[in-house]
């Protein structure tokens, strides 16, 4: 201890040897400042946090330079989660001594982790706003304002007292509790902490007790329970707990298997068969747009197909009338051959007739070719008399017979080639006639009638006609 | 029975980081010794004088 006045060591006296100043009452302040200290000390080591604040704080206005009260000070705030004040306690302990001063380490070790430095501040704010909350009635920020700075800082007492009070606004009583304990744990001699706990603990009690006087059941579920303390959880442990447990586990699972099915069944099988249904309807489009594509082109395939069917009929048709013995190709020959058989031997009137016999006359009228039919005019009118008589001397020679039906073919050849030759036409009549064909003989007496009228033949072409008209009727 | 409001009001802001240098140069550090030496100077200039 030194003097005030002179800085002296001062010694039992009760003034100062080097000045001679009074220093006894100043001496007894130094003491008492000692002794608040010793109590703080005291108080801080069984975690009493708040009285070691009181007692340390009473021992700085007793002597401000106390050193190690002060950093002892800032200690104990700093376990409070008060960090800023207990880091202003350390920097006044270092303005006071600036050399071998534990002060130092403890601020260097705020001030070389500014993540920490960040947190700190973060908590701070977040605390003051929770408390704005609280002020605004926003009780419900303010909680979640709390947990968040609790995470950040959990050694924040004023933080836990805070929000154990808005657990007991809310009657959430076992909460309250919970926040209370954690306090006790941090500060043990905190008054405001013990004053909410007592407050926590009658209500608590109030509860218990409603619950004992709702009924015996619930007096005898009490009865059948195990309570008791595990550090900050209250275990609650039921005594008879002898219940079949193989038959409780079949039959949860047994419910939890029908459960399961039912989800399967409700939940994932319909949605699986909509996803299926929509697979199947979406191929079934695809290979219905297929179907329509292969039937557009069926289509088409069966109009070509009967276009050219059509096509290959009226081919084979006009094939038909050039080919086969009445087509016109056939004609042609006939007609040519006629003329190379005419040109060859011109007086062989029974090979020419021949030749000419095979023209067929009715295919040869449908010829349209002019040429052909010019062909065919000449070698008629050339080859024709001489053809035509010798079947009129065949003819004759069958009537003079009367082999009247040999008569009647060949005349009808000898006017085909001659059809302008009356007497064969005449003659043709009265072969008709005898051969008992009446309409052809009266066509052919009418034909004489009215080529040759005036003749001979003529009038007895009509002499004919009225007999076999008398003889009609 | 503890009042909600009551209870609420003693409840401070913290001080920020940034307020601390300002809270620590406001500081009233005066001590009961200061007071003491303060005193025995007054009584010691009243006697001379």
């Amino acid at each position: 201890m030194r003097c005030y006045n002179c800085g002296c060591q001062l010694s039992e006296k009760d003034f100062c040897t080097g000045c001679g100043a009074d220093v006894g009452l100043y001496k007894r302040i130094m003491y008492t400042s000692n002794f608040f200290y010793n109590e703080g000390l005291d108080k801080a080591s069984v975690r009493d946090l708040s009285g070691a604040v009181t007692s340390l704080r009473q021992s700085l206005k007793f002597n401000k330079n106390h050193v190690q009260a002060r950093n002892l000070l800032g200690l104990v705030y700093y376990e409070m989660g008060e960090v800023v004040k207990g880091l202003g306690e350390w920097v006044i302990s270092k303005n006071l001594r600036s050399k071998k001063n534990i002060a130092d380490d403890y601020i260097d070790m705020i001030q070389q982790n500014p993540s920490r430095l960040d947190t700190i501040n973060q908590t701070i704010k977040k605390y003051n706003l929770a408390l704005g909350y609280c002020q605004q009635d926003s009780l419900d920020l303010a909680v979640i304002q709390l947990k968040k700075v609790l995470s950040l800082n959990p050694r924040y007492v004023r933080a836990h007292q805070l929000l154990a009070l808005l657990y007991m606004k809310a009657e959430e009583w076992e909460k309250a509790g919970k926040e209370l304990d954690k306090c006790s744990r941090i500060d043990m001699g905190n008054t405001t902490t013990h004053r909410y706990r007592q407050e926590v603990d009658k209500r608590l009690e109030a509860a218990e007790n409603t619950k004992a006087k709702s009924g015996t059941k619930k007096k005898k579920a009490a009865e059948d329970i195990i309570k008791y303390q595990s550090g900050n959880e209250t275990i609650i442990q039921p005594v008879n707990n002898r219940d079949a447990k193989g038959v409780s586990v079949a039959l949860n699972i047994g419910i939890g298997i029908v459960i399961g099915v039912a989800a399967a069944c409700f939940l994932i099988l319909p949605a699986k068969e909509n996803a299926d249904t929509s697979t199947a309807q979406e191929e079934l489009r695809v290979v219905s747009e297929q179907l329509d594509k292969k039937t557009g082109a069926i289509e088409e395939m069966e109009q070509l197909t009967k276009q050219l069917t059509e096509e290959n009929t009226q081919l084979k048709r006009d094939l038909s009338e050039y080919a086969g013995s009445d087509g016109k190709m056939e004609v042609v020959d006939s007609l040519l051959y006629a003329v190379s058989v005419y040109m060859e031997s011109p007086k062989n009137t029974e090979k020419v007739g021949q030749a000419l016999e095979k023209i067929d006359a009715q295919a040869a009228e449908q010829v349209e070719s002019e040429h052909f039919q010019s062909l065919y005019r000449i070698l008629v009118t050339q080859a024709g008399p001489s053809v035509a008589e010798a079947y009129y001397k065949a003819g004759m020679d069958a009537y003079q017979k009367e082999m009247f039906e040999d008569a009647v073919k060949e005349l009808a050849k000898a006017r085909v080639y001659d059809p302008e030759n009356g007497d064969i036409l005449y003659n043709l009549g009265n072969a008709y006639r005898q051969n008992g064909d009446r309409n052809e003989a009266m066509e052919a007496y009418n034909l004489v009638v009215e080529k040759f009228p005036g003749t001979e033949r003529a009038r007895r072409s009509q002499s004919f006609l009225r007999e076999l008209n008398e003889g009609q009727d | 029975m503890i009042n909600f409001e009551e209870e609420l009001k003693k409840f401070h802001p913290s001080l920020e980081v940034e307020d601390a240098e300002d809270a620590i140069i406001n500081q009233d550090l005066t001590d009961v010794a200061d007071i003491l030496i303060g005193m025995m100077k007054e009584v010691k200039d009243e006697t001379l004088e």
